[in-house]
C-alpha cells in the first residue's frame, strides 16, 4: 500500500538508498501502489560515489510491501518492509544486483511488469538470503 | 535455456512457472506446489488459500494458520508460554512428544512419480497411522489424567468422613455405620406406570 510520501528502501546497487514515491504509475488517480505496481519516486539518501544524485526523480517499481499481498489463489504474503528498485524507462533495472529477498513469483503472477525485470529476476540465481546476479547485465 | 522438466527435477523453492517442451513450442505451466504446512504458532496446519505467509527480511517465513495466531505473533508472544499452543503443550508434558507414527510424517521435497499403488497404500497407511496416533496420544492424555483421578477420590472420600454428620443423623450413623449417603428406595409397579399416562398428558 505505497501511496506518495512512502518512504521505500531501495533494494539494488544502483546508488539509491532511500526513495519518496511521488506518484503511482497507472490510472490517473490510483491510491496505492502494491508489489509489481511502477512508481515515480525522488530519491532522499544516496550512497556516495554513484551515477544517481539526491533529489532525482527516478522511476521505481515495488519489490516487497509491509501490506500483505493477494493471490487469486489465496496465498496471502506480507514482508518486513517497503522495497523498490529502480528501473529506467524502458524497464531496465538501474543497478547491476538486486538484494534481500524477492519473491520472483509475484513478478509472474500474470501482472503488467516491465518484462526485463521479470525475465532477469526469473532467470536469475536467487539463494533467498544474498544478492541477484541480473544475468542479462552480464555482470557478475 | 529451454529446461527440460522431469519430475526429479523440481526446484524446491518458489519456481511458479515451468517450462514444458512440446514439439517446437515451449508452454509456461502454472504447476502450484501445494503443501500443507504447519502454523508456527499453534502449530496446527496451514490448508492451501488460508492463512498468511509474512517473510522477514533475514528471510525467515512464517506461517499462520488464521489471524488469532497472526496478531499473537505480532504482540510478540511466545508461543511456549501461550497455553493453547501445540508448543505449550509440548514443551508442559500435555501432549505425546515421542512417538514412532511421528517418523511417518517429514518434510520430503522430491516428488514422488505417480504410481497408482503406492498411492493407493500411501492413502491406507495415512488412515492406518493416524489412528494409532491419535489412540496413543489420548492414552498419553488419559495416562496423564488418571493420578489427578485418584487423588479427587481420595479427596472426596475424606471429605466424606469429616462431614458425614451432615449426610447422616449421628443416631443413623450408631445404627448403621456405613460411610455412605443412606440409600432410598421406591417401588415402582407396573400398574401404576401404565394409570400415569393419561395424567401426564
Amino acid at each position: 500500500m505505497i501511496q506518495p510520501q512512502t518512504h521505500l528502501n531501495v533494494a539494488d546497487n544502483s546508488g539509491a538508498r532511500e526513495l519518496v514515491c511521488i506518484r503511482i504509475i497507472g490510472a490517473s488517480n490510483r491510491r496505492y501502489a502494491h508489489i509489481c505496481d511502477i512508481i515515480v519516486a525522488v530519491i532522499k539518501e544516496i550512497v556516495l560515489n554513484t551515477p544517481l544524485e539526491r533529489s532525482e526523480v527516478i522511476i521505481a517499481i515495488i519489490v516487497r510491501t509491509h501490506k500483505e499481498l493477494k493471490h487469486d489463489n489465496g496465498m496471502i504474503i506480507r514482508y518486513d518492509d517497503n522495497v523498490a528498485v529502480v528501473i529506467d524507462q524502458e524497464g531496465n533495472p538501474k543497478g547491476t544486483q538486486i538484494f534481500g529477498i524477492v519473491d520472483e513469483t509475484q513478478f509472474t503472477m500474470g501482472k503488467d511488469t516491465i518484462a526485463n525485470i521479470k525475465t532477469s529476476i526469473r532467470n536469475a540465481d536467487m539463494n533467498r538470503k544474498g544478492t541477484i546476479q541480473i544475468g542479462y547485465l552480464n555482470k557478475k | 535455456m529451454l529446461k527440460s522438466v522431469g519430475p526429479n527435477f523440481y526446484t524446491p523453492f518458489l519456481s511458479l512457472f515451468d517450462q514444458l517442451v512440446l514439439g517446437n513450442c515451449v508452454l509456461l505451466v502454472n504447476l502450484r506446489r501445494m503443501r500443507l504446512e504447519k502454523c508456527w504458532f499453534c502449530s496446527s496446519t496451514v490448508y492451501p488459500g488460508h492463512g498468511i505467509k509474512f517473510v522477514r527480511n533475514d528471510a525467515k517465513i512464517f506461517r499462520f494458520c488464521r489471524s488469532k495466531c497472526h496478531k499473537n505473533f505480532k504482540m510478540k508472544r511466545n508461543p511456549c508460554k501461550v497455553k493453547w499452543t501445540k508448543a505449550y503443550r509440548r514443551l508442559h508434558g500435555k501432549d505425546m512428544t515421542q512417538d514412532s507414527t511421528f517418523e511417518f510424517e517429514r518434510k520430503r521435497n522430491r516428488p514422488e512419480r505417480y504410481d497408482r499403488n503406492l498411492a493407493e497404500n500411501t492413502l491406507k497407511a495415512i488412515k492406518k497411522i493416524d489412528k494409532i496416533r491419535s489412540d496413543r496420544a489420548s492414552d498419553h492424555i488419559k495416562n496423564r489424567l488418571k493420578t489427578g483421578k485418584v487423588q479427587r477420590q481420595k479427596e472426596a472420600r475424606k471429605q466424606l468422613e469429616l462431614g458425614i454428620h451432615l449426610v447422616k443423623a449421628s443416631l443413623a450413623l450408631a445404627q448403621d455405620s456405613s460411610l455412605c449417603l443412606p440409600k432410598i428406595k421406591v417401588n415402582v409397579s407396573q400398574a401404576q406406570t401404565e394409570e400415569n399416562q393419561p395424567m401426564e398428558e
